[in-house]
């Protein structure tokens, strides 16, 4: 390839955004079509082995890689697929209609992974090391079973004589189906990662618990991914039976799920070519080479270890740094624009009503929120003060689901809300924004600012088109004008902003979704006194644009002096007195407390 | 004689964000230095820079002569700094004698007789958990543990927060006790009468900065109370 | 007066509940106190195994087993505390993988060295005696014995010694005890080489009368994992515990209807456990 003809081609593709991605999809086309030439037939036979136990990876590398949990027993739904599909391809020996069946071999095992983990995931966000133990210990479950039910199963000798596909014979044409499945799963799953689906999951691996404040039921998203991957396994499981003729125990057990991690690991989780790429270049290396070399499965261990250690991204995650000096592929330049659709209805209450009634919330006796009863109501900008330990932070997190409280009412809007998820919060339209700003540190400025337009606004299938990274709305405009440091930071990732632009950031990213009620706790932190100026003529400015409410922590006299309009000052868990700044600086015992004299 | 305690144009914070902009101060053997400012000051995070669980970002620190740059928070007891944090005080798991032994080579707890005697709670308590005493009296156990240690510096971070007022005035005693001994302390608090009570010098913090220092007695209690109040 | 057959069976079920106590015991100091998933601490138990077939092999009397085990885990818990855990420290997925790598290493290091087959360790340790009314292998009762000395040993140490203070201090509240004096980073060390150097000293008990083989460790591994998130983290009681359910159940399901049955449940109970109470019985972290 001539490199001084082809630059110009280059920089118009990379002009043209999102071209880089294609490549790996289509050199994969190519090595697939060109395998059986280059080599013969039985090569095209074993590598194909190896393709299926890759798209299994490849499932395996979308959770751990993209949404950050990970999956140890992932072989259960590939052999799963492999006994479905082995036992309905023999029964469809005698009756043709059973081949119709063959599909539900895919999904049947995906729909149990997808219950499975809506499960697991419902009752904690935090299960993360605990949900991999579970699927190791079903997987575990799975070998047993296919030991133990050997009229079903053929036991441990397996399931033999399984027939090929109609039509393609296993040394030839099986093949081309098994490179199909394989073009497929990869190019789909490329696609999906640079979807708005894609871009969430980055989100919840990076910072879940941050997502779930913009709406976003992160447990199910995170059930429905596992879903999906495992039917990229159970499929992977289902070409495997004809392929192979024979199904064991081994298929859906603990060895191979191993295996499955390692391919992906050391492949590139974040990638799907990667994990294909790991398990077929290690897989099949390591078949080739185990039984000649002794060492080489210790070969192997170490190269997993160092890949752990040092390059968590793997080779394919090393080489895309290495090509990756250009300018970021994720913008979409010269992309249309498109207007961004209203927020949900229910997201727009009608009126910023919160109210608290004798709430009382406490650990191992110690009580933190001790009989708060407090009123909000309309528009306007609150400022709620106090000294330390008083319960302030705790009083949002009681609101929003971070903090269970044992009595008493909390109602926004009409709503009891007192137990409620943090994505059921917000999705009443309550917005957060929290002390040491928390916003997506690996994603850059543009996705940050994406995903909280997609909030309350974006419905389930629209996240898998391209369109709802197109959206723009006026109020991003304004908000922009009010910060013009993030225009010029667009293409940066947000963990590189200085202190004040991610402040500024997760402001307006809280105010996008156009929230009733904005929760701001000590928002300028930090910050410079220009900043702190700043950041508090931009909440006074949003709060009346979106005819919204706030509740702002402070401990900055002079910036609660430029913006409340009322004043709530708490004490040990309740609340001490409220009115206009002056009316409770002149509060005696507002003085006492802070003074120090009786605490 | 060098000072129980130099720092000089103490620079540090969380990350890259500046939370203190350049503090400092001394401090000679037996005498208090009282550290105050509204919350969010940036007090808590000198404590933290002074005891070495955050690193400086400029600046210098040193206790007796000796530059505490290269001293980690671990080897600083055995250079003669002690320190007792804000929050999570003590150890919950363990009893209340546990907590004070801790440290000890015997099981020797004759050094803690002043104050079980000003604090009879406490020596009630000796077998029970720490976790299961109340906010107030977890702190008296963290200032007779602080004290027991008997380091020649001290660091101690809102000692009285949720102590009642009478065992106030006995906490007073006890550490004006130790500076007669030759203990130095650094003590940041809330609470201006046990302040006043106990410093020599004061250290007034607003944003970062400190607006205000010197011997107590250029200060009245009117002037301490306009930095505090809201 | 117990008849013979009852007895037996008490026995059966001590034996088997001991032989689980003594194999989680490395665990429930690595995982339980430290928090770090070592999924090779069966290869550790292995390893201790193994020192006995070496032994064996040079001539040797078997206990001179236990000066090779303890100096072989204790050299290779030091290392991958120092290289692999301790860097790894604020990523537990990564160090459950690391640890993962290392067992499957150590697994085939030992397949290659050894051969694949299993190991005959030659004693007396069938030979029966009698004891109440009944015939027992004394080894096992030896073992039963020893099991029981070690944890009260390991409970007094952990609750009287200063050095157990220490840990016991370091993992309620590192940031204070740093600022009490003690090094923090030293003393995880040492816990964790005492650790996987318990599991070496299990695997030596156990040689004599389990089979020796390079993949022997998987199950002892499985099972720690299962007792601790079943009984709790960090205490006696949760230990104890998860044994009783866990030993319990293997053993009694195995004897309703089958082995792999009695498997199954203990899966399933775990499930369940790691799904509805993650912290265990009496979990404390």
């Amino acid at each position: 390839m001539a490199a001084a003809s082809s630059r110009p081609a280059l920089s118009i593709t990379l002009r043209l955004g999102g071209m880089r991605p294609w490549v790996a999809p289509v050199l994969l086309a190519a090595a697939l079509v060109l395998l059986p030439f280059v080599g013969n037939e039985f090569l095209a036979y074993q590598i194909g082995l190896f393709l299926l136990y890759g798209v299994a990876a490849q499932g395996v590398a979308l959770c751990w890689g993209r949404l950050g949990f990970l999956p140890l027993g992932h072989a259960l739904f590939f052999g799963l697929g492999a006994y479905l599909s082995g036992g309905i391809l023999k029964a469809a020996q005698a009756d043709a209609v059973w081949y119709l069946l063959l599909p539900l071999a895919a999904l049947a095992p995906a729909v149990l992974a997808w219950a499975v983990a809506r499960l697991v995931f419902a009752r904690s966000y935090h299960s993360g090391p605990y949900f991999s133990l579970i699927t190791l210990a079903l997987t575990m479950l799975g070998f047993l079973a296919a030991n133990r039910f050997s009229s079903l199963t053929g036991g441990f000798n397996g399931m033999t004589e399984i027939p090929e596909l109609p039509g393609l014979d296993r040394y030839g044409a099986m093949y081309w189906a098994v490179a199909a499945l394989a073009l497929v799963s990869t190019t789909g799953l490329t696609v999906m990662l640079r979807r708005p689906i894609g871009t969430l999951w980055s989100a919840i691996s990076q910072n879940e618990d941050r997502l779930q404040f913009f709406g976003f039921a992160t447990d199910r998203m995170k059930a429905l991914a596992f879903g999906l991957s495992a039917l990229c396994a159970a499929a992977a499981g289902v070409l495997f039976a004809p392929h192979q003729g024979i199904v064991t125990p081994q298929t859906v057990g603990f060895l191979l799920s191993t295996e499955l991690v390692i391919w992906a690991a050391v492949g590139g989780k974040a990638s799907p070519f990667g994990a294909l790429l790991g398990a077929v270049l290690v897989g099949y290396a390591s078949s080739e080479l185990r039984d000649n070399f002794a060492y080489w499965e210790v070969v192997v261990a170490i190269a997993f270890m160092a890949v752990v250690r040092f390059l968590p991204d793997g080779i394919a995650g090393f080489v895309t740094r290495l090509l990756n000096r250009g300018p970021a592929t994720s913008a979409q330049i010269s992309a249309p624009v498109e207007a961004a659709p209203a927020i949900f209805p229910a997201s727009r209450s009608s009126r910023a009503e919160l109210a608290f009634d004798d709430v009382y919330s406490g650990a191992s006796g110690i009580a933190i929120i001790n009989g708060l009863s407090l009123k909000l109501s309309g528009p306007g900008v609150r400022c709620l003060i106090g000294p330390n330990g008083a319960g302030k932070t705790s009083t949002f997190n009681t609101l929003t689901g971070r903090l269970p409280s044992q009595s008493g009412s909390i109602q926004f809007a009409d709503q009891k809300v007192g137990r409620w998820a943090a994505w059921r919060v917000a999705r009443l339209g309550i917005g957060r924004k929290f002390q040491i700003p928390s916003v997506f540190s690996q994603l850059d400025v543009r996705d940050n600012l994406a995903i909280a337009l997609w909030a309350n606004r974006l419905h389930g299938l629209q996240s898998l088109s391209n369109r709802p990274k197109q959206w723009q709305t006026p109020l991003l405009q304004e908000l922009l004008n009010l910060f013009p440091a993030l225009r010029n930071s667009l293409d940066i990732p947000a963990g590189r902003l200085s202190q004040g632009d991610r402040q500024a950031l997760e402001f307006v990213m809280m105010a996008l979704p156009e929230p009733r009620l904005m929760l701001l706790d000590e928002p300028c932190a930090g910050l410079s006194p220009g900043e702190t100026q700043r950041m508090m003529d931009a909440i006074k400015t949003v709060a009346q644009r979106l005819d919204a409410a706030a509740l702002v922590i402070e401990h900055d006299m002079s910036a609660v002096e430029r913006i409340a309009d009322h004043v709530y000052v708490m004490h040990q868990g309740r609340l001490l007195a409220e009115g206009s700044l002056a009316q409770v600086q002149a509060n005696e015992k507002v003085r006492a407390v802070y003074a120090g004299g009786h605490k | 004689m060098s000072a129980a305690l130099e720092f000089r144009d103490v620079v540090a914070g969380y990350g890259d964000t500046q939370v203190l902009r350049g503090i400092s101060g001394s401090l000679q053997s037996g005498q208090v230095l009282g550290v105050l400012g509204r919350n969010g000051v940036g007090k808590t995070t000198l404590m933290r820079a002074l005891s070495g669980f955050i690193p400086l970002m400029e600046g210098e620190v040193g206790a007796a002569g000796l530059d505490l740059a290269d001293v980690p928070p671990q080897h600083r007891l055995a250079a003669g700094m002690a320190y007792a944090p804000q929050e999570d005080t003590v150890f919950g798991d363990l009893s209340v004698s546990e907590n004070l032994r801790l440290h000890l080579r015997t099981r020797d707890m004759s050094r803690y007789q002043p104050y079980f005697q000003a604090f009879p709670r406490l020596e009630e308590r000796a077998a029970q958990r720490a976790g299961s005493l109340s906010g107030g009296e977890r702190k008296l156990l963290s200032f007779t543990r602080t004290l027991g240690l008997l380091a020649p510096l001290s660091l101690m971070d809102e000692p009285t927060e949720g102590v009642q007022p009478e065992n106030i005035t006995k906490m007073a005693v006890l550490l004006r006790a130790r500076c007669e001994a030759g203990a130095a302390f650094v003590v940041v608090e809330q609470n201006l009468s046990f302040l006043m009570q106990i410093s020599d010098h004061v250290l007034v913090l607003d944003h970062g900065e400190c607006v205000a220092g010197g011997p107590l007695a250029l200060f009245t209690r009117e002037k301490l109370e306009s930095y505090l109040v809201v | 007066m117990m008849d013979s057959a009852t007895v037996l069976t008490g026995l059966n079920l001590g034996y088997a509940l001991c032989t689980l106590a003594l194999t989680t015991l490395g665990l429930a100091i690595v995982f339980g106190l430290l928090g770090v998933m070592n999924m090779a601490h069966g290869e550790f138990v292995m390893l201790g195994a193994y020192a006995v077939v070496v032994v064996q092999k040079l001539g040797l009397p078997l206990p001179a087993a236990v000066p090779l085990a303890i100096a072989i885990c204790g050299a290779l818990g030091w290392a991958v505390e120092r290289w692999l855990i301790r860097p790894l420290y604020a990523r537990p997925f990564d160090t459950l993988l690391a640890t993962w790598g290392l067992s499957i290493l150590l697994r085939n290091l030992v397949e290659a060295i050894f051969g694949k087959g299993y190991q005959n360790v030659q004693s007396s340790a069938a030979a029966p005696m009698a004891f109440l009314g009944t015939s027992y292998p004394a080894y096992r009762l030896f073992l039963m014995a020893l099991t029981v000395v070690l944890m009260l040993a390991l409970v007094l140490w952990y609750r009287r010694s200063n050095a157990g203070l220490k840990v016991r201090a370091m993992t309620g509240n590192p940031t204070l005890a740093r600022a009490l004096g003690i090094d923090t980073g030293k003393l995880a060390t040492r816990a964790f080489v005492m650790g996987v150097v318990l599991a070496g000293l299990a695997g030596v008990l156990l040689a004599p009368i389990v089979r020796v083989e390079p993949a022997m460790g998987v199950d002892y591994l499985l099972n720690a994992f299962f007792v601790l998130v079943v009984g709790g983290l960090g205490s006696l009681a949760g230990l104890t515990s998860g044994v009783g359910l866990i030993g319990g159940t293997q053993a009694g399901i195995s004897s309703l209807i089958d082995q792999t049955a009695g498997y199954a449940a203990v899966l399933v109970l775990s499930i369940l456990f790691l799904w509805l109470r993650p912290q265990g019985l009496y979990g404390r972290r």
